[in-house]
């Protein structure tokens, strides 16, 4: 059962994109309230951002191994829609958050099928990407505080790491998060998720940076699990836009159901 | 001394001549031991009633699952990996066994069911109707419409499950459940039926759906299935049976794991393990009840007798002498009122047996951990019970004899015959 | 008549007390079974119902069914919940406490899980439930906890969940949104009770109502009773006091927890077997000695007839004797059954050697400690005292009738 597609990974990925363009180019230090304002500013600004993109995602399990071909808009943090393409079995499902809802349409069925959230459980669509990721709109400045852990050199690139520890009551399983972001074009490589304890359960990690529709962005992301290593998730974008002509009509039940 | 005979005769005439008493005290051993073959004989058959309502209903006496399917019941790990078995060699195999008298095949599945708005995840369960039906009872509390039918698009789901989802006979459920291949996978059926077993937690959560149904829903081959189970000839010997089969099937074919339903539902062997011992402990009482009744009355009868035995010591006959024959009363008693006993024991156990009264219209059935129940008075007998309460019985009317026994051999022949 | 009788039962104290023996062990047994039956399912009910909705649950009219939170008791209703309880007669409630409860999910870094969340307050529940006595780890919650979770062993496991560590509750909210709500394990608690060790945990209520949005709601008002027995009349008390309010249900444990109260019946139907046999062998008992002892006194009562009794009062006397023996009996038998029990087990009975596993004690959301402590009530040693009267007298009649049938001559003519 599908959620919002992954918008926090893109916007990881345009928050520091956006970053780089308000703020002045390397050498200078970061200050950390700075980072936390640019943050803030992405963050806002990404409320009125639309997208729509085509991407592929990879899973290997220890049972099974499938590759997803998907058509993905979102609108903000609050809709999303989401078409499988490709394999044949799974191709016409598709997945519509709009708000608080989550609906599914099954090809075979011809039907669609509304989820509650009770039932959200454990991955989506298999993935090593939980709907616990997805699901909750985006709030990385409310939920998080950052630090600047690094400001230097790691293996000859330039880079800062983020320590990201998550304030008193906000809602969130992760007892810290890591992030390396490369200075020369504020592009993420890596984020690393602990545990309470501060033990790493997973790690995803960006590569293949590639301009769409004017901004860079790394067009693959992989995720891996800590305690399975041999497993793990990926996705590729093929194509990306942004700032497109979209409102929230568009999610809908109706376009849910049109089969494109 | 005289002759062994001519105690057992003396004490023969001795019991007839208070005809009465003896009768009396007969009688009371012979209810003691009807009383106990039948208390016996009612928790033996409230045991097996229980055995049968939790095994019967859904999960069998006997389970096979792939050696690594248990405990966590993962979805890949079918009986003979990602390949499965040839599925009718296997039940076939499983059939043969003297021990074993049926064999259905079973595939789970964890997945949502979708009617109109509402959505509901539910347990799906794959079977084979007509094997299923020989193993399990869930089939036959189909309470509207019809069992599925194999590759019709068609399931079965329990009736509270049903008045939540708004469904009736012929409605359209969308079933969706993760397959093997990572997939979601999903279908439109038609329901054809409800069951209603009477737990809520059954009603409520249970879909049926043949078994070729759901592997091709989950995007399984036809010789994938999680669970083969089996139905034993006798159900109190499962352990035995299943070690039996377990070592049997060894070496060849896929790594198995045979389970008897006592590893299962370990809480109900349990509670099972209790009525046992209640069991002891009502044999035990009853059979106390006897002993103070036999020794009751044989005192009473020795102090009645007190002349009688001073004037059998006056004519001659020694202290051991009438010992002996208030220990030949005793065990003659017993062995009348085995007779007696065993008279009318029979023909009621085997009565009762075939024909056991029906309490549910007084009390009403009752739903307890899983399983429905009905206050069916039933008996079973062993052939070891019988024997047992004869043998304490018996034992039981010589040892109350012994102490009226011990009494009449202190009696002063002088004291007694003046009275004193 | 009765003089006779209660001289000739004196007279032959050997004969008589050999005679009571039986009918006094066979009520001292009783009383022991029963009190020990009525014990053992005291024990059970009180153990679901005080981590369940209480002998007596005030609700919304559709929430037994729904389960939803839309269908909850406001601010005013509870209020009225409340006084209602308050008034109730006597000393019947030994506490009550506010639950709001909803179903959601569990997440944490390692998994999610589905669970029901109940929102308690901390001080009332811990006079209510004993699930504060269960702790493993930590502690259970305390007035002025936030961002605190009672959470059950099971599900420790599952989630990976230690003391201290933060895990995420998920449900919908009053308004329908899908709210997330950040705890902390304060205490983990092991029941035994499977469902309960996995699929329950403890918030604050004030926390659980900023949460979902349902400021001084409840969905459940859970009374606890002193004992079940009242159940019943605290109902019907309730009922009377708040007739007016069609916001507020009043239900009784049998109804807010049917599978108990299966269990419960079908437990008491094993029991009513048992006791059924055991009153039938002490009938037997009695018949049995009552007989013995006519038989035995042909020569007596021919002497008796001999000096002018008629046959019919020779019957009355054997009668008599038949009825004086019982009454005896059954009192020496009730204080022996009730002393033998009170004083070796009257802090309970340890059965816990007959069941290896914990889970066995099990069952029905409830379960029985296996030390089990005896409850006499004085309703049900009166109904055994009751029946063993009427078998006693039924039980004389026989041999009566055959003493009144007596042939005097024939009686006399043995030398006894």
């Amino acid at each position: 059962m599908s959620r919002v597609f992954g918008y926090r990974v893109v916007h990881m990925s345009l928050a520091a994109t956006a970053s780089f363009l308000l703020c002045a180019p390397a050498p200078a230090p970061l200050a950390a309230q700075t980072a936390r304002e640019i943050i803030d500013q992405v963050d806002r600004l990404m409320r009125g951002e639309s997208s729509h993109g085509r991407m592929t995602i990879d899973i290997v399990t220890e049972h099974w191994s499938r590759s997803l071909d998907m058509e993905v808009w979102s609108l903000g943090t609050e809709h999303s829609l989401v078409y499988v393409q490709a394999p044949p079995r799974e191709a016409g499902t598709a997945t519509l958050r709009a708000k608080d809802e989550v609906w599914n349409y099954l090809p075979r069925a011809d039907k669609t099928i509304k989820v509650p959230p009770s039932l959200m459980m454990g991955s989506w669509m298999g993935s090593h990407f939980t709907n616990d990721d997805l699901v909750k709109e985006s709030r990385i400045v409310d939920d998080y505080d950052f630090e600047i852990s690094l400001d230097g050199s790691v293996d000859g690139v330039e880079v800062y790491e983020f320590t990201l520890t998550p304030r008193p009551e906000a809602p969130v399983v992760w007892g810290r998060i890591e992030e390396q972001v490369r200075k020369r074009d504020l592009m993420p490589t890596w984020v690393r998720y602990y545990d309470d304890d501060g033990t790493l359960v997973r790690t995803m990690t960006f590569s293949d940076y590639e301009m769409m529709s004017g901004r860079l962005v790394p067009t693959v992301m992989l995720m891996i699990p800590a305690d399975k290593p041999e497993e793990k998730t990926s996705m590729t974008y093929h194509e990306l836009e942004f700032d497109i002509d979209l409102d929230e009509s568009f999610f809908s039940l109706r376009t849910l159901r049109a089969r494109r | 001394m005289a002759p062994d005979a001519v105690w057992w005769r003396v004490a023969w005439r001795n019991l007839w001549r208070n005809r009465g008493r003896t009768l009396i005290t007969a009688s009371g051993l012979a209810f003691g031991y009807l009383s106990a073959v039948v208390m016996v004989g009612l928790t033996d058959g409230m045991v097996a009633e229980l055995i049968e309502n939790g095994t019967r209903l859904m999960m069998g006496q006997v389970q096979v699952h792939s050696a690594e399917y248990l405990p966590e019941r993962n979805m890949h790990r079918t009986i003979g990996g990602y390949d499965g078995v040839d599925l009718e060699a296997l039940l076939a195999r499983l059939e043969a066994d003297p021990d074993i008298t049926a064999a259905a095949p079973r595939l789970y599945g964890g997945g949502l069911l979708s009617s109109g708005d509402e959505t509901k995840a539910g347990l799906l369960y794959g079977v084979d109707p007509d094997r299923e039906q020989q193993v399990s009872t869930l089939l036959s509390r189909v309470s509207q419409g019809r069992l599925p039918v194999p590759d019709a698009y068609e399931i079965l789901v329990g009736v509270e499950m049903a008045r939540q989802l708004s469904l009736s006979i012929g409605a359209e459920v969308v079933v969706v459940a993760p397959a093997s291949d990572g997939s979601m996978g999903n279908d439109l059926f038609t329901l054809v039926g409800t069951f209603e077993t009477g737990t809520p937690a059954i009603d409520a959560n249970y879909a049926v759906l043949p078994l070729s149904d759901l592997q091709y829903l989950m995007a399984m081959d036809p010789g994938r299935v999680h669970e083969i189970a089996l139905t034993v000839t006798r159900a109190w010997d499962t352990p035995l049976i299943a070690s039996r089969l377990a070592a049997s099937l060894e070496g060849s074919g896929p790594q198995l794991e045979v389970t008897p339903w006592t590893d299962l539902r370990p809480e109900l062997a349990e509670a099972i393990g209790l009525m046992d011992a209640v069991n002891y402990l009502i044999a035990g009482i009853i059979f106390s009840m006897a002993i103070f009744g036999v020794a009751n009355t044989m005192l009473i009868g020795t102090f009645e007798r007190r002349r009688e035995f001073a004037v059998v010591r006056a004519l001659g006959t020694t202290p051991l002498g009438i010992g002996r024959t208030v220990v030949y009363e005793g065990m003659i008693l017993g062995a009348i009122s085995l007779a007696v006993g065993a008279a009318i024991t029979w023909p009621i156990v085997v009565w009762w047996h075939n024909s056991p009264p029906d309490l549910t219209s007084v009390l009403g059935g009752f739903s307890f951990s899983g399983s429905q129940w009905r206050p069916i008075l039933r008996i079973e007998y062993s052939y070891d019970t019988p024997i047992i309460c004869a043998v304490a019985l018996f034992l039981t009317a010589v040892l109350a004899a012994l102490y009226p026994a011990w009494k009449a051999t202190r009696v002063p022949p002088a004291d007694a015959l003046a009275d004193r | 008549m009765l003089k006779l009788a209660a001289r000739s039962v004196g007279r032959n104290a050997q004969r008589s007390a050999l005679t009571a023996a039986a009918m006094v062990i066979g009520l001292a047994l009783l009383i022991f079974s029963r009190s020990l039956a009525e014990g053992a399912h005291e024990q059970w009910i009180t153990s679901a119902i005080r981590i369940g909705s209480g002998h007596v649950a005030i609700q919304a009219p559709e929430y037994l069914e729904s389960g939803k939170l839309e269908h909850r008791i406001g601010a005013v209703g509870h209020e009225r919940a409340l006084r209602a309880v308050e008034s109730v007669s006597g000393d019947q409630v030994l506490a009550h406490t506010p639950r709001l409860s909803v179903d959601g999910l569990a997440s944490s870094a390692a998994s999610a899980l589905p669970i029901r969340i109940e929102g308690v307050d901390p001080e009332q529940e811990r006079a209510f439930s004993d699930l504060d006595e269960k702790v493993e780890d930590g502690r259970y919650l305390e007035p002025g906890d936030r961002l605190h979770a009672y959470v059950g062993v099971e599900l420790a496991r599952r989630l990976g969940l230690k003391v201290g560590t933060r895990f995420v509750l998920t449900a919908q909210s009053a308004a329908g949104d899908v709210e997330g709500q950040l705890v902390r394990v304060v205490g983990i608690f092991r029941t035994s009770i499977p469902e309960m060790d996995q699929g329950l945990i403890h918030i604050p209520i004030e926390t659980a109502r900023e949460w979902l949005g349902t400021p001084d709601a409840v969905t459940t008002v859970a009374v606890l009773l002193a004992t079940s027995r009242d159940t019943d009349r605290v109902v019907s008390e309730l009922r009377d006091a708040l007739a007016g309010a069609s916001d507020l249900r009043v239900l009784g444990w049998r109804q807010a927890a049917p599978e108990l109260d299966s269990a419960l019946r079908m437990d008491d139907y094993g029991d009513y077997v048992f006791h059924s046999i055991l009153f039938a062998i002490v009938a037997l008992a009695i018949l049995n000695a009552v007989m013995m002892s006519v038989l035995g006194r042909r020569r007596e009562f021919g002497l008796l007839q001999a000096l002018g009794l008629t046959g019919a009062q020779t019957g009355w006397v054997v009668f008599g004797e038949g009825l004086f023996l019982t009454a005896v009996s059954g009192v020496v038998g009730m204080v022996l059954g009730f002393l033998f029990t009170w004083g070796f087990f009257r802090n309970g009975l340890d059965f816990s050697g007959l069941a290896e596993s914990e889970s066995a004690w099990a069952s029905a959301g409830g379960m029985v400690d296996p030390v089990i402590v005896p409850i006499f009530h004085s309703s049900q040693v009166l109904l055994s005292l009751y029946f063993i009267l009427i078998i006693g007298t039924l039980a004389s009649i026989y041999p009566a009738m055959r003493a009144s049938k007596l042939d005097v001559a024939e009686a006399m003519k043995f030398d006894r």
